[in-house]
């Protein structure tokens, strides 16, 4: 049977594909932008819920911070027993949760910003999420979200199936647009539930045959690339993955996630923008201190985030990460041993072109006339300055205000230049 | 002549849908209009719009007027269809306030309290305790949204209407992945959309203007007048000031009440302007349609105070509003249309948050001083301008058409749409009537969405469809997650939506499963299907397959393709080794969701056999399923 994989061993691109694999993942080669002729990855780790900035990255000695929560302040001095804050050398702490990531910030490859958040006031999960993941706050009807056009706008010309993808079950706003997206929480899923229909299609019979041969376009060409990209990841066989440097994944979707980012990084599919979710950061009730609610989500990022930069090695070099969350919360602590809904919080960049060891922005101080409407960290780094940063310094978005219709702020400088 | 007349009469009827001149025949014509007016067809479907004739098919569709027996059999298990609105949202509350009421009761620790508890202990103890208040939790409202959705889809004489129920639900998109929103999207369906979808579009425009879904979706629940607007209240209260009250200072009277922003005033601070810019960029006049932000800001000033009532008075304004009403005899009085209140249902025009100022919307003007006509005459104006009808018309070709449809089609709509003042009936009876419907070109021309291709097959298959949670979540896989399209835009309508690498593996694996009978809640009988045609080989079956699934398409080429794969050796060997267990999965939720976790039902498993999964006849139904001529219509 003629099919065009066929044409591919046999034709003029015979010397270069050759058992070479995949034709998108030639394309992909050929159009590289990361170093040695990889391409670069930007991750994207959203914090569901509204991360507490204010205990994630404590401003330390903060007068402010002890009376604002008195049952919720933690100290950098150790005290008998109990975990104490970690003193990041630079006025501000990391809570003892987030431990696995304090080396990095050391050794200068991971950056906070602090006091970031939208300038959109809403304190509704849903609402913020929405403007965050849109990229334009305080405006619902915008059909794209920024990664998507932050895939757009990259300048890498060949295609991939695997440029950007969501590790989770349904495609974030984040993802919606014109480029294409693919949301898959389980690689090993990503194929032909029958057997007999996976027997033929690696024979280039079946539905292969169906969708070489047929005159829609469309259907013709995601047939195609469908076809390379399970074969791909049956390749892979993502199920017996082995993280490289005893890199360990905390069990859950994050950590499941990550693992699967990694996987596809270090398999050179092209990938650009990769998307994953944490959660557990709701904390209005029983946040804790060392333990509790607060904690335990902390754990889980950190450890989750540690393991994909320890597996990633020498990859490092292609890939950013970055954390967000839709806001903070309250400076004051609630009745219930949590905090509520607030306004600015923090994020990490992680990268090894990252500016690190360093908190960015502008922290604005808890004085009461400092909070945003007398309760919450005020924003003073709109979130659209990182994303810009990270659209322009990594994936080359020429025009960062091409991704944020209606934005003329300045990108905040948070990765070195080449 | 009356006799010629009533002759030509009867001729245009009959000529009305230009088939023949695009070179058709007869039964391909037939295969056309149900694959573009219907969910798909199911067997024996063309046979029956030869019998009735095209035209008169048609009519009948347009006037939704057959009987509905097996869905209103099927209706009769949906707790929530025979309830109100209002008595939805107040049954299936969001599970924070059910969680607070279990709270108030003690059946729950207070808020702090909890260290140390039993979480799933105290879940079963809140669940039972608010079934016994007559509470439901809000994820049977989700499932039964779904069934209905799903079984009307599949199972509706009237499919047309289900066609266009689906377009307008799409258009005035809302979403269950907004949490204020939820209970009500069932409540707005059924309400808001399905009533109207053959109707008139001002019709729709005002019903989903009013609905609890959209006022909180698009967040004009808690839009108000800017603080310093003189309010309808405020103007009402000065007006009768002398003689009612003889009071000087009738503000003194009625104490905040006749202050804007007095409800909720933590959270609302004033105006937004969310659904006003949402209802002329996506609902009416298009983003391209010509006005500006200050249009913008007042559309929204417009329609200040059009809210919700809370579904409970514990809720958040709800005490001030009981308040306002029934104790203090206020809103009594608002009730029977003084001071400018307005309830109907949930929705509620509060004349005390309404800024009664002058507006000036697309070179119009709204006088000062009124109040809920603001909104309506908006809305009047919208539904009548021509950009409007530029954009619907370009919305429904696209969905009957193609997606870029052709630009004569859209500017005879268009007229169509403004000669009839926005009458659905006849955008869609023209559409039909036109050359462009039935140009070859048009045909097959159209991508199937998830919902479309899913329903389709099961259709097709004939296949009984019980539970609709598993077939909800392939939809969901395929790429179109049913009422969860976060963006106001609703979902895009063109095949780059539906077709990429992720959607299209999952599209080809529905096809296996459902015709392996792998899909829980669906029941799929090949035997029945195909029993009477008793294929004497494995091709024919396969040719009989496709025939049965693809009616007046080119089959032969499909079947032709997949012949080898039913000679191959070995094959059934390979097809009996049982298909890896299938992944399941949902969107997760943000928040800690309390009564998720107890109260959806585990999924019933298919009942016909696994036995005969894997069987070559359902290989070979399940690859025409997934093959890319089934994707298109």
């Amino acid at each position: 049977m003629w099919t065009r994989r066929t044409f591919l061993k046999t034709g003029g691109l015979a010397l270069v594909t050759f058992g070479a694999g995949p034709a998108f993942l030639a394309r992909a080669a050929a159009a590289t932008s990361g170093s040695g002729g990889r391409r670069r990855t930007l991750v994207a780790i959203f914090q569901r819920g509204a991360m507490d900035g204010l205990m994630a990255v404590p401003p330390l000695g903060s007068p402010e911070l002890s009376s604002l929560r008195p049952r919720l302040g933690m100290s950098a001095a150790r005290t008998a027993g109990e975990e104490a804050v970690i003193d990041l050398g630079v006025g501000f702490g990391l809570h003892p949760a987030f431990a696995p990531l304090a080396p990095w910030f050391r050794e200068g490859q991971l950056a906070i910003v602090h006091a970031v958040g939208s300038p959109d006031p809403t304190r509704s999960h849903f609402d913020a999420q929405d403007y965050m993941e849109a990229g334009t706050p305080g405006r619902k009807g915008t059909p794209s979200g920024w990664l998507n056009r932050a895939v757009a706008l990259a300048p890498a010309a060949a295609s991939s199936p695997f440029r950007a993808m969501a590790l989770t079950p349904a495609l974030p706003r984040s993802l919606y647009g014109d480029a294409p997206a693919l949301a898959v929480a389980d690689l090993a899923a990503f194929r032909l539930q029958s057997p007999g229909a996976v027997a033929a299609a690696t024979s280039g019979e079946g539905f292969e045959a169906l969708y070489e041969a047929t005159a829609q376009r469309l259907l013709r060409d995601a047939g195609n690339e469908t076809f390379e990209a399970a074969e791909r990841l049956r390749a892979l066989d993502v199920e017996r993955y082995r993280p490289a440097s005893g890199a360990s994944y905390p069990a859950g979707p994050l950590g499941k996630a990550l693992r699967q980012i990694a996987q596809l990084i270090k398999a050179d599919v092209g990938l650009e923008v990769a998307f994953a979710e944490s959660t557990g950061w709701d904390t209005h009730v029983q946040q804790g201190t060392t333990q509790g609610a607060f904690a335990r989500a902390g754990r889980e990022l950190a450890t989750a985030i540690d393991a994909f930069w320890t597996d990633l090695g020498e990859r490092r070099a292609d890939v950013v990460l970055s954390t967000m969350t839709e806001f903070g919360r309250t400076a004051r602590e609630n009745g219930s041993g949590g905090t509520d809904h607030g306004h600015g919080s923090c994020l990490f960049v992680l990268g090894e072109n990252a500016i690190g060891g360093k908190v960015h922005g502008t922290f604005p101080g808890l004085a009461p006339e400092s909070l945003f409407e007398g309760r919450d960290l005020a924003v003073t780094t709109d979130f659209r300055s990182v994303f810009a940063e990270l659209a322009a310094g990594h994936l080359g978005v020429a025009d960062p205000k091409a991704l944020f219709p209606g934005w003329s702020g300045a990108r905040l400088p948070l990765l070195r230049r080449a | 002549m009356p006799a010629a007349a009533s002759t030509s009469i009867h001729f245009v009827r009959r000529a009305r849908l230009p088939w023949r001149a695009a070179g058709l025949t007869e039964r391909q014509a037939a295969a056309h209009l149900l694959s573009r007016l219907t969910f798909g067809a199911r067997p024996g479907d063309v046979e029956r719009v030869l019998d009735l004739g095209l035209e008169r098919w048609l009519d009948r569709q347009l006037a939704a007027e057959w009987a509905e027996p097996v869905l209103a059999a099927r209706g009769r298990s949906l707790a929530a269809l025979s309830l109100s609105g209002p008595e939805i949202a107040r049954r299936y509350p969001r599970p924070a306030l059910l969680l607070a009421a279990a709270r108030r009761a003690g059946i729950v620790p207070a808020k702090g309290k909890e260290s140390g508890t039993d979480r799933r202990g105290q879940r079963t103890a809140a669940l039972r305790w608010a079934r016994e208040q007559g509470y439901e939790a809000q994820s049977e409202l989700v499932r039964e949204l779904l069934a209905w959705k799903l079984w009307r889809t599949v199972l509706a004489e009237n499919q047309l209407a289900e066609v266009l129920a689906d377009f307008w639900f799409n258009h005035f998109n809302v979403s269950l992945t907004n949490r204020q929103a939820r209970g009500y999207v069932f409540a707005y369906e059924r309400d808001a959309i399905r009533p109207h979808a053959l109707g008139r579009f001002r019709d729709l425009l005002g019903a989903t203007a009013h609905h609890p879904a959209m006022l909180l979706y698009l967040d004009n629940a808690r839009s108000t007048a800017n603080a310093g607007a003189p309010t309808t209240l405020a103007l009402e209260l000065t007006r009768r000031a002398p003689s009612r009250f003889g009071d000087a200072n009738p503000g003194r009277r009625f104490g905040a009440y006749a202050r804007p922003a007095d409800l909720n005033r933590k959270r609302s601070s004033g105006l937004n302007e969310n659904y006003g810019r949402e209802l002329l960029e996506l609902h009416t006049l298009g983003v391209d349609g010509g006005y500006g932000q200050e249009d913008v800001i007042a559309v929204a000033r417009a329609f200040t105070g059009w809210t919700v009532v809370p579904p409970f008075e514990r809720a958040r304004g709800g005490d001030r509003l009981a308040r306002l009403g029934g104790r203090n005899g206020h809103f009594d009085e608002a009730r029977q249309g003084g001071l400018g209140f307005v309830r109907d249902g949930d929705f509620l025009f509060r004349a005390d948050a309404h800024d009664a100022g002058e507006k000036t919307i697309l070179g119009h003007r709204w006088p000062a001083g009124r109040g809920i006509e603001d909104g309506e005459e908006v809305l009047d104006l919208l539904a009548e301008h021509s950009k409007t009808a530029e954009r619907l018309a370009t919305k429904i070709a696209a969905r009957f058409v193609a997606d870029r449809p052709p630009s004569t089609l859209v500017a005879r709509l268009a007229k169509t749409f403004r000669d009839s003042r926005g009458d659905v009936r006849s955008v869609v009876s023209d559409l039909v009537s036109s050359p462009e419907f039935w140009d070859p070109e048009a045909r097959s021309a159209k991508i199937k969405s998830p919902l479309e291709l899913a329903a389709s097959a099961l259709r097709a298959l004939e296949a009984s469809l019980i539970e609709p949670e598993s077939t909800a979540a392939e939809i969901a896989r395929m790429g179109q997650s049913l009422y969860a399209y976060q963006a106001p835009t609703g979902y895009p309508d063109r095949a780059q939506e539906w077709v990429n690498t992720g959607s299209l593996l999952a599209r080809m694996n529905f096809g296996l499963e459902v015709a392996a009978d792998r899909v829980p809640g669906v029941i799929v009988d090949l035997d029945r299907v195909f029993g009477e045609r008793e294929p004497a080989s494995l091709a024919e079956a396969l040719r009989a397959a496709a025939a049965h699934l693809l009616p007046e398409r080119d089959a032969e080429a499909t079947a032709r393709l997949l012949e080898p794969l039913l000679a191959a050796p070995g094959l059934a060997a390979r097809v009996r080794k049982e298909a890896p267990p299938h992944p399941t999965s949902g969107p997760e939720d943000t928040e800690a969701d309390f009564f998720a976790a107890s109260s959806s039902p585990s999924p019933t498993p298919s009942a016909a056999g696994r036995a005969e999964a894997g069987s070559p006849l359902a290989e070979a139904v399940g690859w025409i399923l997934g093959s890319p001529e089934f994707q298109r219509r």
